[in-house]
């Protein structure tokens, strides 16, 4: 194809597939900051996401769209669970940095096989009236991809306020570096805690609900982005909303490069090799 | 009847002894030297196909090319730690794990030299003495599982393995006393996951015919929780581990306790799950597994 | 005396955007046993950190002279350092948890013809060749339970200090060595630095905020302030000095050292 097209439809194609990437990244990189660890069960928290609107729409005939901010919510709430009856105990009895990925990964596997028996080892497709299309630099964009541009845009320029223009941000550096300071300086650890987790799980449910509109809802769906969640979180910088937002951008644009030439799979190795790079100068530069 | 079940049983303490082996390497990995390795199925599987199209590509006799994917995927390994072993536990986390879902990905998409999910085979035993040759095979894989552990046994009294208990505990302290400690745990690492492309090669005839179906996630994960519930710093703690979750899984649900047909499919979601539990509950109430701290007499100094 | 030599040109580095070394010419090592002191924050142990490359300068050069050549130390790594016989202890205390006190010294003695993954059968070998010595230390600093692990902040810094020792330094850089030690510990260090001085010839640079000390172990002196070493001299002139005793003396005389 011509040079010309090639950029533009990986533009394109690539920031599309990267808007959902965008908002699980943010939810994730929120929790890493806070909690200082990766929680690989995030995954789970992208897939339950999809599963509850797949709940609402499917099965009790919501529209779309309208199942969308329930499932967010129950996302939420979902993440709050899990932090204060499976992470927020385990800091409190002292498992370490290290031993808390293992962990949430153990709580990831529970989660998934969990929904298997619940749900089936089915997969599931959310029911649209036939959506309506915009043509950009000649590509099709379906109104749910636009749906899903917008809510990036507004999630991401809300937290970025958020953050950067309240204190939040600062509160969030705050509890992550010392508790004890924070609470004398009147942070209210617990409550901010599961408003954090809240806010994150909110987004990764997002995420999930459009990864599955894209394509379809699997079990699978989230353990098989937490990878590259994970690398663009760091990439991006651990807590930094415009982070997480450029770097999945670049993320996404690369691997549809890639993969409107050759195959998925490299694009896959690629990214693995750029973060690795990455990572590599940043520690000769320290 | 008796038969069938005793080469049922073989086979299964077969795949357990394999895992056994696996389990212990991580134990050396992570529990000696530190290094958190999430892709521990991708040097197996590494191992396991570079046997399996060394036998039935190259036409190559099965001890060379058991050795040869052992090789092979020390030389994979070497490469890959080279480039994330002076990276912090995160990276060398987050790289394993991607190392290991390119192999899956590689495995399935690469149909021209694995035949993707329509499986690879026929991969023989070495040898045919009948009835005797599953037995046989499986002595030979008990064998290579116990010089393993008389190995790690030995390891954790000497020089080198206080010096990979060193870097465990403070790299950069073990280096300021002079120690070489990159070259040292980039030597260690590819020795180790050599060894585990090694069983995995081992692993081929067992299975007969590979799938990618057999190289996901849940290998890795099936290792660790063996280990941290069997106890992540003892000698046994592989072994314990394996038996109490693959080998009590297997044996009671698939041999002593019927499940009806319908619920067949649903008995490795179970099995995960539970998996999931118990790895949550060992780290939050157990970290230390079933074997917990040192025993005396494996301790320096003594 | 100690004829190793440290010289350091033109050493900077910053902190966010901050200097906290800048060392233009410095030469340590013409004495045997140099003084290193300045107020809190002045960026000596930055410096030593520098010089043994735990952390990266942004530029500048430091050249090491074991013995008569010159050896550009500037991008060799830590453990190379090390190796060449540039040895530090820790100021922050460091320990490898899994190790007992014997362990530890152990480690310390064991070259690389002992660490090898292949043989595992070293140990006795290893043990036999080093027990004397060991022994030596472990009676010299009456280490209470050398099969247990170090209790005390004491212990743990003279731990620090024997694993160095072991190593036969031919540069030794003391961070704080002191600090924490009960006064006849403290004489038995200085024991052993004198000696390593007079007999082996090795040099040594202590940091120290323990004025009393300096004065009495150095020959020569440098002070540092806000990451510039201000003045250099022999302990008697730098006691009196006016800029010293402004900067520095005045807070330690405040804290009634």
């Amino acid at each position: 194809m011509a040079f010309s097209t090639f950029v533009t439809s990986s533009l394109v194609i690539g920031l599309l597939e990267a808007a959902p990437l965008v908002l699980a990244a943010i939810g994730f990189t929120l929790i890493f900051r806070l909690n200082g660890f990766i929680n690989v069960a995030y995954s789970e928290n992208i897939t339950l996401g999809a599963y509850f609107a797949v709940v609402f729409n499917s099965i009790l005939g919501l529209n779309f769209y309208a199942s969308i901010l329930p499932a967010a919510l129950l996302s939420g709430a979902f993440s709050v669970l899990t932090y204060l009856v499976v992470f927020r105990p385990a800091f409190n009895r002292g498992v370490g940095k290290t031993e808390m990925i293992i962990l949430s990964v153990g709580l990831s596997f529970f989660v998934r096989y969990g929904s298997r028996l619940i749900f089936g080892n089915d997969l599931f497709n959310f029911d649209f009236v036939n959506p309506s299309y915009l043509s950009v630099f000649g590509i099709g964009i379906t109104s749910i991809q636009l749906t899903c541009i917008g809510l990036v845009l507004i999630i991401s320029i809300g937290l970025y306020i958020l953050i950067y223009r309240t204190n939040y941000g600062e509160m969030t550096r705050a509890l992550a570096d010392n508790e004890q300071l924070a609470m004398v300086s009147g942070i209210n650890p617990t409550r901010f805690s599961i408003l954090i987790w809240f806010i994150a799980g909110t987004a990764g449910g997002l995420a999930g609900i459009f990864y599955g509109a894209f394509s379809f809802v699997s079990s699978s769906l989230g353990w098989n982005l937490i990878l590259i969640v994970i690398m663009v979180t760091i990439v991006g910088g651990i807590g930094s909303v415009r982070g997480a937002l450029i770097a999945s951008a670049c993320a996404g644009i690369v691997a549809s490069a890639i993969t409107l030439v050759s195959k998925p799979l490299y694009g896959q190795v690629a990214l693995l090799l750029i973060f690795i790079a990455i990572l590599k100068l940043r520690k000769g530069r320290a | 009847m008796e038969q069938l079940l005793s080469g049922y049983f073989v086979y299964s303490f077969a795949f357990l002894f394999v895992f056994i082996a696996l389990a212990t390497i991580l134990h050396m990995q992570f529990s000696l030297t530190g290094i958190v390795n999430f892709g521990i199925v991708g040097f197996w599987a590494f191992g396991m196909y570079s046997c399996a199209l060394l036998l039935l590509k190259l036409h190559i006799p099965f001890v060379p090319a058991v050795l040869l994917a052992s090789v092979l995927t020390g030389i994979v390994s070497l490469l890959l730690g080279r480039i994330i072993l002076n990276l912090d536990n995160q990276a060398v986390l987050v790289g394993t794990l991607a190392f290991a879902t390119i192999i899956e990905y590689l495995v399935t998409t690469e149909k021209w030299l694995t035949n993707g999910v329509m499986g690879l085979g026929t991969i023989n035993f070495p040898f045919d003495i009948g009835r005797m040759t599953l037995f046989v095979y499986f002595l030979i894989i008990l064998a290579i599982t116990v010089l393993l552990l008389l190995y790690v046994s030995r390891l954790r009294l000497s020089p080198f393995g206080r010096l990979l208990l060193s870097i465990k505990d403070n790299e950069s302290l073990s280096q300021s006393l002079g120690k070489p400690t990159f070259r040292q745990k980039l030597v260690f690492f590819t020795f180790t996951s050599a060894v585990i492309g090694l069983f995995g090669a081992l692993t081929a005839p067992l299975y007969n015919c590979i799938f990618p179906r057999m190289i996901g996630p849940g290998v890795t994960f099936s290792i660790w929780i063996a280990l941290m519930l069997g106890g992540r710093k003892r000698l046994f703690g592989g072994l314990i581990g394996v038996l109490a979750t693959i080998g009590l899984f297997e044996f009671l649900i698939e041999t002593v306790v019927p499940i009806p047909a319908e619920y067949a499919e649903m008995v490795p979601n179970f099995k995960f799950a539970a998996y999931g539990l118990t790895l949550m509950l060992v780290l939050m109430f157990r970290p230390l597994g079933i074997l917990g701290e040192e025993g005396r007499g494996t301790k320096y100094g003594e | 005396m100690g004829n190793k030599k440290l010289h350091l040109k033109n050493v900077i580095k910053r902190f966010g955007g901050r200097k906290v070394v800048d060392v233009k010419d410095l030469t340590f090592g013409t004495c045997g046993i140099e003084g290193l002191i300045g107020p809190n924050g002045a960026g000596k142990t930055t410096l030593i950190n520098l010089i043994t490359r735990k952390i990266n300068m942004d530029s500048g050069q430091v050249i090491f002279y074991p013995g008569s050549e010159a050896i550009d130390i500037s991008k060799k790594s830590l453990d190379e350092i090390a190796r060449l016989g540039l040895v530090r202890t820790n100021q922050v205390i460091q320990d490898f948890e899994s190790l007992s006190i014997r362990d530890s010294l152990l480690l310390s003695l064991a070259t690389s013809k002992y660490e090898k993954f292949y043989d595992v059968f070293k140990e006795g070998k290893l043990r036999e060749g080093t027990k004397q010595e060991i022994e030596k230390y472990l009676d010299f600093f009456h280490f209470a339970d050398p099969d247990g692990h170090a209790l005390s902040a004491g212990e743990k810094k003279l731990l620090d200090l024997v694993r160095c020792l072991l190593l036969k330094p031919k540069f030794l850089l003391m961070d704080e060595p002191t600090t924490g030690l009960p006064q006849d510990q403290i004489e038995k260090v200085i024991a052993i630095m004198r000696k390593k001085t007079a007999e082996e010839g090795m040099s040594i640079v202590i940091v120290e905020h323990d004025l009393d000390l300096i004065w009495g172990v150095s020959e020569n002196v440098h002070f540092m302030a806000e990451g510039e070493i201000l003045i250099q001299g022999p302990p008697e002139e730098i006691r009196k000095n006016k800029t010293v005793i402004n900067k520095y003396m005045g807070e330690s005389y405040a804290q009634g050292r």
